[in-house]
């Protein structure tokens, strides 16, 4: 549990600025569906793989509304992860679990899965470790 | 790289400065639950006061932690690093299992502010850690809100 972070600039958060805004969800556990779609996260992303590598092997499982795919800002490579947002629940889970089971990207395998989880129940005392 | 869900994390990032159009900064934090939460104020021209908070996935987790591992960032020290100024401050605080880092230095405009500081190669690995980490972030809070963070 992180200690409460303390620094010289208690303005920072004073009042109205102290609130966080969130998306709502149901009850927990599970993956958390962002303001427009789902989006998941790929990782082990072959260095020299571009935007159309990744939007190939994903836009087999649905459309694909938005992709990030970020570089190293040091080497111009891929920094090594992705996120991809699908329209449907469905379509981002058949993209997670048929692409963790297959050859990957670049002939590099990747792991998939979802990037946005709900929150911890409130009053719970340990955190799900499993979503 | 070994990934223990168990062991501590902790990141904290922020980068701002008190002017002329009050304290502008931007912040954000992660802890070990997965909530990350995002600050950015902005005075300039007409007040833009975004907090957001989410809560992120053990896999988005992870590759934080991989991202800051594979920087060595645990391995410097911020002794010769220019102090924050007029022109603003930067603060990066890191706990990684049994490492903890906590960094201030100023403003970094550009490479050429590292390359010309005592300490160019532990500086230049700040310098590209925290972009790294600020892409990061401004991918996942603007894809999650679809909002376009404020650079």
């Amino acid at each position: 549990m992180s200690k409460k972070q303390t620094n010289d600039n208690s303005d920072r958060y004073k009042g109205e600025a102290g609130n966080f805004q969130s998306l709502e969800s149901d009850d927990g556990p599970g993956p958390m569906k962002s303001i427009e779609g789902w989006i998941v996260i790929v990782k082990g992303i072959h260095e020299e793989a571009q935007e159309d590598d990744v939007f190939d092997a994903f836009s087999k499982y649905g459309p694909i509304k938005n992709l990030h795919l970020n570089l190293d800002r040091r080497t111009g490579f891929v920094k090594g992860y992705a996120l991809v947002e699908f329209n449907e629940y469905q379509h981002a889970s058949d993209a997670i679990n048929a692409i963790n089971k297959s050859e990957g990207i670049c002939g590099k395998k990747v792991q998939v899965d979802w990037a946005f989880k709900k929150p911890p129940k409130k009053g719970a005392l340990k955190q799900t470790k499993k979503q | 790289m070994q990934v223990n869900s168990n062991e501590e994390f902790y990141l904290r990032y922020y980068v701002g400065h008190k002017g002329v159009y009050g304290h502008e900064f931007l912040e954000f934090e992660f802890r070990n639950d997965g909530r990350l939460r995002y600050a950015n104020n902005s005075n300039y021209k007409q007040d833009v006061l975004i907090r957001k908070e989410c809560f992120v996935s053990e896999a988005v987790i992870t590759e934080i932690k991989r991202i800051i591992e594979d920087s060595e960032i645990i391995k410097e020290n911020d002794s010769k690093w220019p102090a924050p100024d007029k022109i603003g401050r930067q603060e990066l605080e890191i706990k990684l299992g049994n490492n903890h880092i906590s960094f201030t230095t100023s403003k970094l405009g550009s490479i050429q502010d590292v390359q010309n500081s005592q300490d160019p190669d532990g500086l230049r690995v700040f310098f590209y850690l925290v972009q790294d980490l600020k892409c990061f972030v401004f991918s996942i809070i603007s894809l999650h809100f679809r909002i376009k963070p404020v650079n």
